[in-house]
């Protein structure tokens, strides 16, 4: 039978899932991006330096990520010299984003996937918090109304978490993530002017110079975002982890995995990264070549041809296509199917032993868990990696905070040519993000992004392989066929950003 | 928080309504204000094309928080961001809103609406722009969040391919006039929002000027800069991290309505000028309208 399971929410954007199920056994799936925006059209003829704040309005979630990345592929084609302050002050701008982006993802975006919201109304304790809470759930529900207590209930039937102190622990962290991603972004405004949307963030570095005024602000905020990294935000995933174990083995993509390395190092746009960039290849781990991923559109709503590289994009929008389904394009590497993100970000680095800390992390988690490197492609992998990750990036950033030299520039000087092109490549929290630029008669002549989202909630390609998501939940057992809790909990592995992945 | 007594919010209402001039107001927006009966107003949150920062930027909210706001002030029904629950049972609640079938309530719009090509943006199987028409026809009033929802914003921006355009220039051109606050900015300020709502819930309809509340849109950033000053003084930044009035670098400060210069961001951590960037006229209705107009003046040219 043919189920639609969207709109899936807890999400970015505008996804449905379009799901076969045969014997509660997911037999195909069809991911559809059901939004179009055509930034990059939007973007052709106007002056580079639009690109990125235009780019950043791609996506509110991870605005950073793309003028981080306009900024690279600026620098690239200017031939920018960056001076160390400027680097910095991008690494501890995109850096406190990630950190804010786990926490979202985990509690308001997940959690309530686990997490038993109903045990509120057996609360006896005094914690203001959640006495608020209960009081308006029970009011809510006691009201007669049609849907009471949104957007808290109703939810998917299911197995939740039966503890009920574990979910009420679970609901105080979710309220108390709320003020805490607000400490995390408000490091990144710091020096990036405001969040969502930094107007600080320059190709070349950052208008904001920093002061210790800034700098002990910064870290003050991002010690306490540690904190509850690691006081909260690893138990509860721990005990997810506990409650769910056989989502250890549930969302497993078939394809590659692949990052493009986050948080450089240092001032020079080829210098190592924090995160090890690679593509992991049936095993094997090789060297990212922009030129090998081709972008197919046989199932997208597009006429512009298929299996263009990204310097050739194009974008015809077709919407009524008879043979497509979704606006989301399809990007192959080496005519494969790529994973992104935390997981495959994580995996990069591992198989390569390049951090130290993210080898040691996850030995220590696996070994706690019960589980090998090879779990980490999984539901659970997905959240565990994006907790490793906040580990490893909260204390660089306190590291990072050290290395600024507070008399030195932050901003390079320049003059923008008259053509060039350039790549600008980084991880969005949620993955691998490429943009390229190509510059003619001072005017952005052609823009490509080539986006997370894009990657793994893309549709079939030409050779009618399915994207990494459809993929994941392709064989997945579910006990509703017309709910099927197990699948939005896959897609919300993922972390889904339909804004980005379309845009 | 207790419920206002009906009658009592009414005389209020209609007290402060003469005070700031609402009475003025066209009369069907006055007979909208009448439907506000001073409980707490249900939302039902929507997203067109929309990059999501406006909700994003809502959850920074300190004074009052997101959750106080969710629970106290609003009835937030519907939000695809923070929903328990999705596909079928999530579309039932948005119809059962919309068909009017479900009590007053008031539409928030974050996002613009791709007019020329509506299966640019679909929810449910059905084109955004079609649920709007059915909430037309049952909300009290909607409140249009962000740039993309009151002016069209980047979507809308010259060379777009789908006609983007505004939730206002959307009801215009199906021939519908329905009472719509209008709250710009890319993204939205969170108090701009939060607080419009309280004065909903415990006031009545804001004052507005050129249908945004007047309490947060009535001077230019310009005004209450703190690098006015250097204005005055013709101290002017020449290049980006420069000291000094950012104006010769493109800012767009003077011809743009907010108070970010004395409000600023992310609980008053910072601002963009505070940060030494140009303003660009985020909440600005020529925000990003045209290729011409860069945001900023830093570029050569190059030839036309």
């Amino acid at each position: 039978m043919k189920v639609d399971i969207g709109p899936i929410t807890r999400i970015e954007g505008h996804l449905s899932i379009q799901t076969t199920v045969e014997d509660n056994i997911i037999t195909e799936a069809r991911s559809v991006g059901e939004m179009f925006r055509g930034f990059e059209v939007i973007l052709r003829g106007r002056d580079p330096l639009d690109a990125q704040q235009i780019t950043q309005r791609i996506c509110g979630v991870c605005p950073y990520a793309h003028a981080i990345a306009s900024s690279y592929a600026q620098e690239n084609a200017y031939n920018l010299s960056v001076p160390a302050n400027g680097r910095i002050m991008h690494n501890l701008i995109q850096g406190a984003n990630h950190l804010y982006d786990y926490l979202l993802h985990f509690y308001q975006l997940s959690a309530l996937d686990f997490v038993d919201v109903t045990a509120i109304l057996k609360y006896t304790g005094s914690d203001s918090d959640l006495v608020k809470l209960r009081d308006w759930v029970k009011f809510e529900v006691a009201s007669g109304k049609p849907f009471p207590a949104t957007p808290f209930l109703p939810r998917l039937s299911g197995k939740y978490i039966e503890d009920t102190d574990l979910n009420i622990g679970a609901l105080k962290h979710y309220i108390e993530s709320l003020e805490i991603q607000q400490k995390a972004n408000k490091a990144s405004a710091i020096f990036g002017g405001k969040f969502p949307h930094a107007t600080a963030i320059f190709p070349g570095g950052c208008t904001q110079d920093p002061s210790i005024d800034h700098i002990s602000s910064y870290r003050s905020l991002i010690r306490e975002v540690k904190e509850f990294i690691h006081q909260k935000y690893i138990p509860d995933i721990l005990a997810v982890a506990q409650g769910f174990p056989e989502y250890w083995e549930i969302g497993k993509s078939k394809g590659g995995f692949m990052s493009f390395g986050l948080l450089p190092l240092g001032p020079e746009l080829d210098s190592k990264r924090l995160f090890a960039p690679g593509v992991l290849l049936n095993g094997a781990l090789e060297k990212v070549d922009f030129e090998a991923i081709k972008e197919d559109v046989k199932y997208s709503k597009y006429s512009s041809p298929s299996g263009l590289k990204v310097r050739e994009g194009t974008l015809t929008p077709a919407p009524h296509k008879s043979s497509a389904y979704t606006w989301v394009k399809a990007p192959r590497y080496k005519g494969q199917v790529i994973e992104v993100g935390p997981a495959a970000r994580i995996m990069v680095d591992y198989t390569q032993g390049h951090n130290q800390k993210i080898k040691e992390l996850v030995d220590k988690f696996a070994g706690v868990a019960g589980i090998g490197a090879e779990n980490l492609n999984s539901v659970l992998g997905r959240h565990l990696c994006r907790a490793i990750s906040a580990v490893v990036i909260a204390d660089f950033l306190l590291e990072e905070t050290e290395r600024i030299d507070t008399k030195a520039p932050t901003m390079a000087d320049y003059e923008l040519p008259e053509s060039g092109e350039g790549f600008g490549a980084t991880e969005a929290s949620r993955g691998a993000l490429l943009h390229y630029i190509n510059i003619k008669n001072y005017k952005i002549d052609r823009y490509e992004c080539v986006v997370p989202t894009t990657w793994n909630c893309s549709p079939k390609d030409d050779r009618d392989q399915p994207g990494a998501l459809e993929s994941a939940l392709i064989g997945t057992r579910v006990e509703t066929p017309d709910e099927q809790i197990e699948a939005n909990r896959i897609v919300h592995s993922f972390d889904p950003c339909l804004g980005c992945a379309v845009h | 928080m207790p419920d206002l007594d009906r009658r009592k919010f009414l005389k209020m209402a209609a007290c402060l309504s003469a005070a700031f001039g609402v009475g003025n107001l066209p009369a069907p927006v006055l007979a909208a204000l009448k439907k506000i009966d001073g409980a707490v107003p249900t939302l039902v949150y929507l997203q067109g094309q929309s990059c999501t920062g406006c909700s994003i930027s809502l959850l920074q909210a300190e004074t009052p928080n997101a959750v106080t706001m969710i629970t106290e002030y609003s009835k937030l029904s519907f939000h695809a961001d923070m929903s328990a629950t999705s596909g079928k049972q999530a579309l039932a609640l948005i119809e059962k809103y919309l068909s009017g079938n479900a009590g007053e309530y008031f539409l928030a719009v974050e996002g613009s609406i791709p007019y020329d090509m509506p299966e640019a943006c679909v929810m449910g199987h059905k084109p955004f722009a079609e649920h709007l028409l059915d909430a037309s026809k049952t909300m009290v009033g909607a409140v249009a969040i962000g740039t993309c929802a009151t002016h069209g914003g980047i979507p809308a921006a010259e060379g777009n391919l789908t006609g983007a355009v505004s939730l206002k220039e959307f009801y215009k051109r199906k021939g519908k006039s329905p009472l719509i606050i209008d709250i710009p900015g890319c993204s939205v300020h969170p108090d701009w929002v939060w607080k419009t709502i309280v004065h909903l819930v415990q006031v009545g309809l804001p004052e507005l000027v050129n249908g945004q509340p007047k309490l947060f849109f009535d001077r230019k950033v310009h005004e209450l800069c703190p690098l006015y000053h250097d204005f005055q003084q013709e101290i002017f930044a020449k290049k980006l991290g420069e000291k000094g009035c950012l104006f010769k670098l493109g800012c767009i400060g003077p011809d743009t309505n907010a108070d970010c210069s004395t409000r600023w961001w992310n609980g008053r951590q910072s601002w963009c000028i505070g940060a030494k960037a140009p303003c660009i006229g985020c909440a600005s209705p020529i925000f990003a309208a045209k290729k011409d107009f860069p945001f900023y003046r830093i570029a050569k040219k190059g030839k036309e």
